[in-house]
C-alpha cells in the first residue's frame, strides 16, 4: 500500500505545485491587463493617439512576460484541467487587448487573431497557447462594461459620435453573444454576465439618448432647436 | 492540425484586411440620420437581421469616400467577419455540447447501475458476508466497463478533452471507486489499488484513465462505510472485525499522510473520515 501512496504523494505534490505557478500566472496576468485597460481609459480627446500607444506596449509587455508563461504550464490534458486556474486572468487579458483594439480600430479583435499574436510564445517544439471559446466569450462579456464607462467619459468630454460607435459595438456583441451563449457548457456564470451586460447597453442607450435630447449642452458644433438653447436658431455646420 | 487551421484562417482574414482596412472616422460615420431602406442582400445577409443593422451596413457603404485602397465595401467586412466569428463559435459550441449530452447519457446509466451495485452491497451490513452476497454485486461490474467504454469511445472521437467534461462524470466514477474498494476488501481485507481498478474497468492509462484524485476521493468514501459495518458485524457475532477493520484505517491513514494534500475537496474528504470507536 505504502508504495503506491508514495507514487501518489508525487502525483498529487506535481499536479499541485503546476496549479500554483499557473494561477500566480493568472493573477499576475490579471493585474497588469486591468493596468491596459485603466491606461486606455485616461483617454481624451487630445492625446488618444500617445495612450493608445502606451496602453499597447503595457498589453504586449503582458503577453511576452506572462502569457508566455502558461505555455508550458498548459501542454496537453492540463489545458483543460487547470482552466479554473487560468480562466480568470485569461479573461482579463482577453478584455484588455479587444478593448484596445476597439478603441483604435472599431473592431472586434478576433480569437483567431488573438491566437496568432500568442503563437510565436515560447518553444516551437510545444503545443502553441490557444485561447479557448469558453475564455473569449467570457473575456467578451467583461468587455462591454468597460464599454459602458468609456461611452459616459466620452460623452462628458463631449466626444458623441464615440460614444454612439461604442453604442452600437456594445449592442453587437450583445446580439451575437445571445445566439451563443445557451451552448456553452457550464453557463450560469455567463448568464448573469449577460444580465450585467445588457444593463451596461442599456445605460449606454440611455446616456446617448439623454445627450441626444438634450443636444445643446454636449454638441456645440452643431445648432439646435431648443428653444432654451443659446444656440437656437444656429445652422448646423456642415460635416 | 487545429493550429494549421486556425493559423490560415487568420492568414486569410489578415490578408483581406490589408485590402479593406477600416477606418476610424467615428463623427461622420455615426452622425448620419435615418438613411433610405434599399433592402441589400448579399449571401452572407440570413433573414433575421434587424432594420438597425440594415441602416448601420448601409451608412458605412453610403460613404465610399472614405474606402481606402483596393475593396468594394471597406467597412462591412469587419462586420461580416464579425458575424462569421460567432457562426463559428455557435457550430463549435454546438459540437461540443453534443457530446456533452452523450456523456451525460452514458451517466446516468453509470449512475443507475452505481444504485443496484450499492443497493446488493448494503446487504452486507445485515449479516456475515457470504460470496453469494457479493456475487450479485459483481455482475454489474461488466456492465460499469461496458459503460465506461462507452465513454472511452465518446472521448476518442476528440482527444485531449478528457478534462473538459470531466465534471459530469466525476462524482460518479468516486462512487464507483468506492463501492469497488469495498468490496474487494470484504473479499480479502486489503486495498484495490489504482491500477487493478483500471484494469477491472477495462480503462487504459494513456487513453482514458482514472484520474487519481478521483481514485483517493473514492478511497475516502470507502473508509466511512466501514465503521458502520464494524458495527453490524459484531451485532452479528463477528468479534474479531473491529480489529481487522482498525488496522487497516490506520494503516490507510497512514498512507494519507504521506500526501501533501491542499485546501480542496479530497482534504476535506479525508478530514471528514469518521472512525470507529
Amino acid at each position: 500500500m505504502n508504495d503506491a501512496f508514495t507514487k501518489y504523494t508525487q502525483y498529487l505534490n506535481d499536479l499541485n505545485d503546476k496549479r500554483e505557478r499557473v494561477v500566480k500566472a493568472s493573477r499576475d496576468i490579471t493585474m497588469n491587463s486591468k493596468k491596459v485597460i485603466f491606461q486606455v481609459h485616461r483617454m481624451s480627446k487630445y492625446n488618444k493617439e500617445e495612450v493608445l500607444k502606451k496602453a499597447e506596449k503595457d498589453l504586449a509587455a503582458v503577453t511576452n512576460q506572462y502569457m508566455s508563461r502558461l505555455v508550458k504550464e498548459l501542454q496537453g490534458t492540463d489545458f483543460w484541467k487547470l482552466r479554473r486556474a487560468y480562466s480568470p486572468g485569461v479573461q482579463e487579458y482577453i478584455e484588455a487587448a479587444t478593448f484596445c483594439k476597439f478603441c483604435k480600430t472599431g473592431t472586434l479583435l478576433n480569437l483567431d487573431e488573438i491566437n496568432a499574436t500568442l503563437l510565436p510564445l515560447g518553444d516551437p517544439s510545444l503545443e502553441p497557447l490557444q485561447i479557448n471559446v469558453l475564455d473569449y466569450l467570457l473575456g467578451l462579456a467583461d468587455l462591454t462594461g468597460e464599454l459602458m464607462r468609456l461611452a459616459i467619459g466620452r460623452i462628458s468630454d463631449g466626444e458623441l459620435e464615440f460614444a454612439k460607435k461604442i453604442c452600437s459595438f456594445a449592442r453587437d456583441i450583445y446580439r451575437e453573444l445571445t445566439l451563443v451563449v445557451p451552448h456553452m457548457d457550464d453557463s450560469s456564470d455567463m448568464k448573469t454576465k449577460m444580465d450585467t451586460m445588457l444593463q451596461s447597453v442599456k445605460k449606454i442607450e440611455n446616456a446617448c439618448f439623454s445627450v441626444h435630447v438634450r443636444g445643446s449642452e454636449y454638441m456645440p458644433l452643431t445648432g439646435s432647436n431648443d428653444p432654451s438653447s443659446f444656440l437656437v436658431g444656429v445652422p448646423d455646420i456642415e460635416l | 492540425m487545429k493550429y494549421m487551421k486556425s493559423a490560415f484562417r487568420n492568414a486569410h482574414f489578415t490578408i483581406s484586411r490589408f485590402l479593406n482596412p477600416n477606418p476610424l472616422i467615428p463623427s461622420i460615420l455615426d452622425s448620419v440620420p435615418s438613411l433610405p431602406t434599399i433592402r441589400v442582400s448579399p449571401s452572407f445577409l440570413r433573414p433575421r437581421f434587424s432594420v438597425e443593422e440594415t441602416f448601420r451596413f448601409l451608412s458605412q457603404a453610403y460613404f465610399p469616400s472614405f474606402a481606402m485602397a483596393g475593396g468594394d465595401h471597406p467597412a462591412t467586412t469587419s462586420f461580416e467577419s464579425l458575424e462569421k466569428q460567432f457562426e463559428d463559435f455557435r457550430m463549435q459550441l454546438e459540437e461540443s455540447g453534443g457530446l456533452g449530452d452523450r456523456i451525460r447519457a452514458v451517466v446516468l446509466e453509470i449512475e443507475s447501475t452505481i444504485r443496484l451495485m450499492h443497493a446488493s452491497l448494503l446487504l452486507v451490513h445485515q449479516s456475515r458476508p457470504t460470496p453469494e452476497l457479493l456475487e450479485k454485486a459483481k455482475t454489474q461490474i461488466p456492465v460499469l466497463k461496458e459503460l465506461y467504454n462507452r465513454l472511452a469511445e465518446v472521448h476518442r472521437e476528440c482527444p485531449g478533452r478528457y478534462y473538459r467534461h470531466h465534471g459530469d462524470w466525476r462524482s460518479q466514477t468516486q462512487s464507483v471507486v468506492s463501492l469497488l474498494t469495498f468490496m474487494h476488501w470484504i473479499e480479502t481485507g486489503s486495498l484495490l489499488m489504482h491500477l487493478d481498478i483500471e484494469e477491472k474497468l477495462g480503462l487504459n492509462n494513456l487513453e482514458f484513465g482514472l484520474d487519481i484524485e478521483d481514485y483517493l476521493v473514492g478511497v475516502c468514501f470507502m473508509s466511512n462505510e466501514l465503521p458502520r459495518y464494524v458495527v453490524n458485524q459484531v451485532i452479528a457475532g463477528d468479534y474479531d472485525c473491529p480489529r481487522k477493520v482498525l488496522k487497516f484505517l490506520t494503516d490507510l491513514h497512514a498512507a494519507f499522510l504521506m500526501l501533501n494534500l491542499r485546501n480542496d475537496f479530497l482534504r476535506k474528504k479525508f478530514d471528514d473520515r469518521s472512525f470507529p470507536q
